[in-house]
């Protein structure tokens, strides 16, 4: 039997996995590793960057307010007056449990793994809104360039801090690009403002030790995959049904492995049940095939909102896995 | 190509500073500021059609919807009370416990490039706010619902149906949102539902000049 890792290089190069790559089992996510305070249920906090965030009870997740009172940035032309990226430096105590989980995983088996959010795209809309970060691509091109390097340069820094700390094998990124029926914008439009920015990142994190760059995205982006493979992501994570994958899978298979199919919006809810899901996991299984493809909820973690539903959809690909291989 | 064309495209492309100076030059040039309005609004219906389409994306459709505004601002002093294309006023909102505003933002948008007025009350909306909009607003013909999570389907299932059984009339309601489905909204009772914002002010248009 094939480890973690193994099988999944086996699948990512179209060559001999003994079974399907299951969700996020080649990963070892090192969520202890400091980055910026995070809200929990219940909480409105404002975060090191000044973002506001609300996460009411009983919902999903949080989410930035952008009213008056609380948009960071009303004028992208005045950025660098408003914009203070954080530190990224932190006390040996903050690093001690994030290194003492990565200096537990078994690297053979799987991947130390560097979690990153929000990515250069998402970190725009959050300290403007939407409107206004979608605006300013055409209004104020040129204070937009400037925010989105002032904002790589920060995942940079933050990069060298994580590195010399844990050493870490993969990096799981955080960018939601579109919503479930298209992209935000144009790949022309993603290509002028974010592809040479995401380059630079994604090569740093490659030229010092990253070997397996996982992109997150849980919506359609099926138009952006060109630029995916050209700025170096190995595995796009989130992939939903809407992007046709099966199809995606055989024009850039070789070049991209594609982590999904199982739409978390529809799965994971209050009143799931386990034979949905399976039947779910049955035509991800059968439509993608063995090559280039990793069956997951489209959730950007290992986890899902209600309880069961994670263990229910590994519990089915491992089914799938015994038919099938 | 007519000043009036010639508007409706700088529309379609997003001309914010140009659209204001052209709807002048329009009026002064004896126009009638009722056709003046139709070219933006039939601008905005390409804008909407290419947006369903996937031909453009958030920020075309946005920077087309600010040329728009600029040109209404400049044509407003010049428009008769009779002379709107008013189709009535849309109450708007995203559900209970949904904080997603981008998507019920781009309906709100292109419903009143349409020709409705908006009564946008935001996100995280009670039925009880739903219910005061359209009894103190004039002429609600539409109610718009909106919901990102699968978590707050339920409430926006309740909104819809106590909207139904308010007793109050007149309006049409549609839903929309990433969980929500045709099959869904129909099982909840709404009048209509749309995919995205383009065609939910196509539907919108036909369900409240069918009424």
């Amino acid at each position: 039997m094939l480890t973690k890792k193994q099988n999944l290089l086996e699948t990512m190069n179209g060559g001999n996995p003994d079974r399907f790559v299951n969700q996020y089992e080649f990963l070892d996510i090192i969520l202890e590793a400091p980055l910026r305070t995070r809200p929990q249920p219940g909480d409105i906090i404002t975060n090191e960057w000044g973002i506001t965030y609300s996460w009411p009870e009983g919902q999903l997740g949080p989410f930035p307010l952008h009213d008056d009172e609380h948009r960071v940035l009303k004028d992208i032309t005045k950025w660098r007056d408003i914009v203070k990226c954080p530190s990224v430096e932190f006390s040996d105590e903050r690093w001690a449990p994030a290194v003492e989980h990565a200096n537990a995983v078994d690297r053979d088996d799987k991947y130390v793994t560097v979690f990153f959010a929000s990515g250069t795209f998402e970190m725009t809309h959050n300290l403007m809104g939407m409107e206004d970060a979608m605006m300013a691509l055409y209004e104020e091109p040129e204070h937009m360039h400037e925010l989105i390097e002032y904002l790589t340069d920060y995942e940079l820094r933050y990069a060298e801090q994580i590195i010399e700390r844990i050493k870490p094998n993969a990096l799981f990124h955080h960018d939601d690009w579109g919503g479930q029926i298209a992209s935000f914008m144009s790949p022309d439009m993603f290509a002028e403002f974010f592809l040479e920015p995401y380059k630079k990142a994604y090569k740093f994190w490659k030229d010092n030790g990253i070997e397996l760059i996982v992109h997150h995205s849980d919506s359609y982006a099926a138009n952006l995959v060109p630029h995916m493979i050209d700025m170096g992501i190995d595995i796009w994570q989130g992939v939903m049904t809407t992007n046709n994958t099966p199809e995606l899978i055989k024009k850039y298979g070789p070049d991209l492995t594609f982590m999904g199919e199982l739409d978390s919006g529809v799965l994971d809810h209050p009143t799931w049940d386990k034979e949905t899901i399976a039947e779910h996991v049955k035509k991800a299984c059968e439509t993608c095939g063995k090559h280039y493809f990793i069956p997951c909820l489209t959730q950007g973690l290992h986890f899902s909102s209600f309880p069961g539903v994670y263990d229910a959809a590994t519990q089915a690909i491992n089914d799938m896995s015994k038919k099938m291989f | 190509m007519s000043k009036i064309e010639e508007i409706q495209a700088h529309v379609e492309k997003g001309k914010s500073k140009i659209v204001p100076q052209l709807v002048q030059e329009a009026i002064d040039g004896g126009d009638n500021p009722q056709d003046i309005l139709q070219a933006m609004i039939d601008g905005m219906g390409v804008v909407g059609d290419k947006f369903s389409a996937g031909e453009i994306f958030v920020p075309e459709m946005l920077i087309a919807a600010k040329a728009m505004s600029k040109g209404v601002e400049v044509l407003k002093p010049h428009l008769t009370a009779d002379s709107s294309t008013s189709l009535g006023t849309c109450v708007i909102g995203t559900v209970a416990g949904d904080l997603h505003d981008i998507g019920k933002n781009l309906v709100a948008m292109m419903l009143e490039s349409t020709g409705f007025k908006i009564v946008d009350l935001g996100v995280d909306v009670s039925t009880e706010k739903f219910l005061n909009a359209i009894k103190e607003n004039d002429n609600v013909t539409l109610v718009t619902l909106s919901g990102l999570l699968s978590t707050t389907m339920p409430a926006m299932k309740q909104s819809v149906a106590d909207i139904k059984a308010s007793g109050l009339t007149g309006f049409s309601v549609i839903v929309g949102g990433a969980p929500v489905t045709p099959e869904f909204a129909k099982e909840i009772g709404a009048d209509g539902y749309s995919p995205d914002a383009g065609s939910a002010a196509v539907l919108a248009k036909k369900l409240v000049t069918a009424a």
